[in-house]
């Protein structure tokens, strides 16, 4: 815990990887920080959350979406949107940012144990579900059958393009990718992630879920686990609002009473049909 | 006085119409001495409309602070006309929007209210300090007749009005699609006194009261909220590339606002006096405003908000233009 | 408690003994407003007021707080801020004082904010009872009284040529040990006497807001379109949150020269309506229907869910300065009796 939290703590980008290009490109940055102090005491869980600024243009908040089993770096990606996201796409190999964090919830690692896990992403919303996935495979043998359904609009724009070739290679890991689009050479599910949902059809016995991506591919997705007989409980997503402070105090990103940055961003189905709110 | 029953029929008759989504006018306030914008939907809505003394605000604004909401598969946008009930000045700011392009002719049906002059909420509150519930206000002539708990006064109209009512040029409105009663000649002049007796002061003077003024400033954006003819889709302080004014709240970024704010309404304001009505600080805007209101009437001879077929003064010229500045 | 007596003639005495080692906040007046600032006289003091145009959450809650500075750009490195002052603010009212109160909440927590406590921590809070209080005070709704020493370290109301004085706790007992000279014991008639004065003017406040369960009614209205009927009105100008002793939101925006850049927090609005837009262009209140409803869930229903208090003192600043005149107390009292 520091004593300052909106102060930030300096950190190195070791190492910049294009995920996607085009008009919305997706850039992954590995961070370390420059105190090994803080460096080493850095602990976090996958879903956490880290503020990363860009000293003069602002900051944003972003999922960790390294896993907490690598140590001595955290990896966050980013999509080119808005004023502080394409000031940090100029940023190369060498440059300082501030990291603070790590903020929000998290999902419930220990709790799932022994559970089936299924996870369902699409574009940018693979961040937070990286975290989880890579944290799951590296502690296998506690989790039970493991399914992972993510989707883009074409194959371009698959972010994690070498991870999940690696994912497809594992015995114990089901992979099922999709685009939006027909292409060439694609000989995989092609449509969208919910009804790639419909096809895999993961069984609710013992079983999580895990989804995020676009509000309106959370909606069907929902929809489509509660016809394959998921409970409330047994669903979980990410929510975003636009942050400022990340630590509850400035009012902002609130849904309801609950604020994203502080009781999210992780929430169970459960949860978000009990507060009201904008979503 | 204004035949308030006539007003009620108009509106009942406007919002039968099929082409107007609703009309907005007065209603008595909750409190004391205020009234407050009312939105009629249905006819029945229109028996709340009043019209009295206290009714000061200038509701142009509302027109254009319609939000278009996402539209659903097959559904048509909702354009039908806007009503609005306006006195003399507040009809010039919908005839000024109208120059500017920002509104159509045709989307709003103006009734218009020819206007003997109304009260300042802050000079009647110093009036009758206290515990005001139940008021009742008339006019009549040059005085106002306020019942306050049963007790009845008799205040000439010189000691409540605003500023901008002492000069008024234009009782009637200047455009109107139904006239709630007849047409009033004006009977005073704008002669631009108050700027000119503070022209007369030193630079130094003049520099003291403004820092004083600014310094209380707290960039709540109360004014340009309140204005008619602030309607921005992105205002350009709350650009952030390139980030005009900081949002730091000290004298040089207030002042910066303000002055900015006053020369983005140059050749546009028509000296409503909401800015000064809305600001919790009590700077006095309006003297800022009518400053570059008077240069624009010395150097062009323009009036604002007058002719909606004219057009917007800084966005023309004419060959005679003064230039003194370049040659 | 210690129950005290100071006459007014020896009033000024023990402002300037405090002005010695503090900096003093009181109420002066500036061109007609009275607001908070710092006095170096006890004359400079305006204590024929109700209440002051801006709260006095201004002075721990800066509207411009320098979080800490930096070197612009890719090399950068950071400097931070310290805060050590010794304030007192004089003539704050119970009801300011107990939104003090409320907004600890806010800035308490997992993530302390070093800003607004530490000078908490090294305020002093001494209250002045209302004796007049205004048409839109209605603090009794919800359970205070204009006269309550519950939120502030010294009280004191005025009973006719004195000042009775009430000295909660330590602190304020530190910060009179000088002038403890001038402090009398208060006798049975000036105890009687302030419970006078205390209902008098309770008696005056004539507005009243039902707040009866009011966070669990308006779980059960909010698609109620009553909420657009209220917010229609709306303009949107910010200055009920301006305002408000208990709103806190802020915005937090990176200020740079070309050599030297700071991070800034200032106070924002949910009024505005690119609050919530995200860099997408999505905007989850678009409308001033969901903005406005959000402030007043945010008060009355998300506070109390979250920390057990209303978020409202009743102080009617944003009743009187409202200039569409969007009444709170009306707002939330129809609220209630609206059909689910």
């Amino acid at each position: 815990m520091k004593e300052n939290p909106y102060q930030p703590w300096l950190a190195t980008i070791e190492d910049v990887r294009e995920e996607v290009g085009g008009q919305r490109p997706i850039k992954t940055f590995k961070l370390k920080f420059q105190d090994k102090n803080i460096q080493n005491n850095f602990s976090f869980l996958p879903g956490q959350c880290a503020m990363v600024s860009l000293f003069g243009q602002g900051e944003c908040f972003f999922a960790i979406s390294s896993s907490p089993t690598k140590k001595g770096y955290i990896e966050v990606s980013v999509m080119k949107l808005g004023k502080v996201t394409t000031a940090l796409h100029e940023l190369e190999s060498g440059d300082t940012v501030g990291v603070r964090g790590p903020y929000g919830n998290y999902f419930d690692v220990e709790g799932w144990k022994g559970s089936n896990l299924v996870f369902i992403g699409g574009g940018i919303g693979q961040a937070p579900l990286r975290s989880l996935i890579n944290y799951i495979v590296d502690n296998r043998k506690s989790y039970g059958k493991l399914d992972v359904i993510y989707g883009a609009r074409t194959s371009k724009d698959i972010s994690y393009k070498q991870e999940f070739e690696e994912l497809e290679k594992r015995k114990d890991v089901n992979v099922h990718l999709s685009i939006d689009v027909k292409e060439d050479g694609w000989n995989k599910f092609v449509g969208f992630v919910p009804d790639n949902l419909l096809q895999v059809k993961p069984s609710p016995k013992n079983t999580i879920a895990i989804t995020c991506g676009p509000p309106i591919m959370i909606k069907f997705v929902i929809q489509n686990l509660e016809k394959l007989g998921f409970s409330e409980d047994q669903i979980f997503t990410t929510l975003e609002m636009r942050m400022k402070c990340g630590i509850g105090k400035c009012g902002r990103c609130n849904i309801g009473n609950l604020y994203v940055c502080k009781d999210g961003p992780v929430f169970s189905y459960k949860q978000l049909k009990n507060i009201y709110g904008e979503r | 006085m204004v035949d308030e029953k006539r007003l009620r029929d108009e509106v009942k008759k406007t919002i039968s119409r099929d082409d107007v989504k609703y009309v907005v006018g007065y209603e008595k306030g909750t409190y004391g001495f205020q009234a407050t914008p009312c939105f009629a939907y249905k006819p029945e809505d229109a028996d709340k409309f009043i019209f009295s003394p206290l009714c000061v605000h200038n509701l142009a604004v509302f027109p254009m602070l319609e939000e278009k909401p996402p539209l659903r598969k097959g559904e048509e946008p909702d354009t039908r006309k806007i009503g609005v009930v306006v006195k003399g000045c507040d009809s010039r700011a919908i005839v000024q929007i109208i120059q500017e392009k920002g509104l159509d002719r045709e989307k709003v049906v103006i009734i218009g209210i020819p206007c003997t002059g109304v009260i300042d909420p802050k000079k009647i509150k110093d009036k009758f300090p206290g515990h005001i519930k139940n008021v009742e206000v008339k006019d009549e002539d040059d005085k106002f007749i306020i019942t306050v708990d049963g007790k009845t006064q008799k205040i000439p109209k010189e000691e409540l009005m605003p500023d901008k009512c002492k000069t008024c040029e234009y009782p009637t409105p200047v455009l109107y699609d139904i006239l709630i009663g007849k047409e009033i000649k004006s009977t005073k002049k704008e002669g631009y006194d108050e700027v000119a007796s503070f022209e007369k002061k030193s630079l130094k003077d003049r520099w003291d009261y403004w820092e004083k003024q600014f310094e209380k400033c707290i960039r709540c954006y109360a004014c340009r909220n309140a204005c008619p003819l602030c309607y921005c889709k992105e205002c350009m302080v709350d650009q952030l590339n390139p980030q005009w004014v900081r949002r730091s709240v000290n004298l040089s970024e207030n002042t910066a606002w303000n002055l900015l704010r006053a020369f983005h309404l140059a050749g546009r304001c028509i000296g409503c006096g909401q800015c000064e009505r809305a600001c919790p600080m009590d700077i006095p805007l309006m003297k800022l405003n009518k400053k570059i209101e008077k240069e624009i009437k010395e150097m062009f001879e323009y009036i604002p908000g007058i002719n909606a077929e004219e057009k917007p003064l800084l966005a023309m010229f004419k060959p005679d233009d003064p230039e003194e500045f370049i040659l | 408690m210690d129950k005290m007596i100071l006459s007014k003639s020896d009033f000024p005495k023990v402002i300037t003994e405090i002005i010695k080692k503090n900096n003093v906040y009181a109420p002066v007046k500036n061109n007609d407003t009275i607001i908070f600032d710092q006095i170096k006289k006890p004359s400079e003091m305006n204590l024929d007021f109700c209440n002051s145009k801006v709260p006095p959450k201004k002075l721990l809650f800066h509207q411009t707080e320098t979080l800490f500075k930096f070197t612009p750009g890719t090399k950068a490195k950071i400097e931070s801020v310290d805060i050590n002052e010794n304030n007192v603010i004089f003539g704050i009212r119970p009801c300011d004082a107990k939104s003090l109160a409320i907004l600890d909440h806010a800035f308490q927590g997992d993530f302390e904010d070093p800003y607004f406590l530490k000078r908490r921590k090294n305020t002093i809070l001494i209250g002045l009872s209302c004796n007049k209080p205004e048409l839109n005070c209605f603090c009794t709704s919800f359970d205070d009284s204009p006269a309550s020493s519950k939120y502030v370290d010294i009280l004191f109301t005025d009973i006719g040529d004195k000042y009775y004085v009430e000295i909660k706790n330590d602190k304020g007992k530190q910060l009179t040990k000088n002038i403890s000279n001038l402090l009398k014991p208060a006798t049975e008639n000036d105890t009687k006497k302030r419970k006078e004065v205390e209902q008098k003017a309770i008696n005056m406040i004539s507005r009243h807001q039902k707040t009866e369960g009011i966070a669990y009614k308006l779980d059960k209205i909010f698609e109620n379109p009553y909420w657009k009927k209220v917010a229609f009105k709306c303009v949107g100008c910010g200055t009920c949150t301006y305002l408000c002793p208990t709103c806190h939101c802020f915005d937090i925006q990176d200020e740079t020269t070309l050599t030297k850049g700071a991070r800034v927090r200032v106070w924002d609005t949910c009024m505005n309506p690119e609050y919530t837009l995200q860099a997408s262009g999505y905007n989850p209140r678009p409308a001033r229907t969901n903005r406005v409803r959000n402030r007043v869930y945010h008060k009355y229903n998300y506070y109390p869910k979250n920390y057990d208090v209303i978020a409202c003192v009743g102080c009617g600043r944003c009743i009187d300065l409202c200039p569409v005149n969007i009444d709170i107390i009306d707002v939330v009292t129809r609220a209630g009796e609206v059909k689910p």
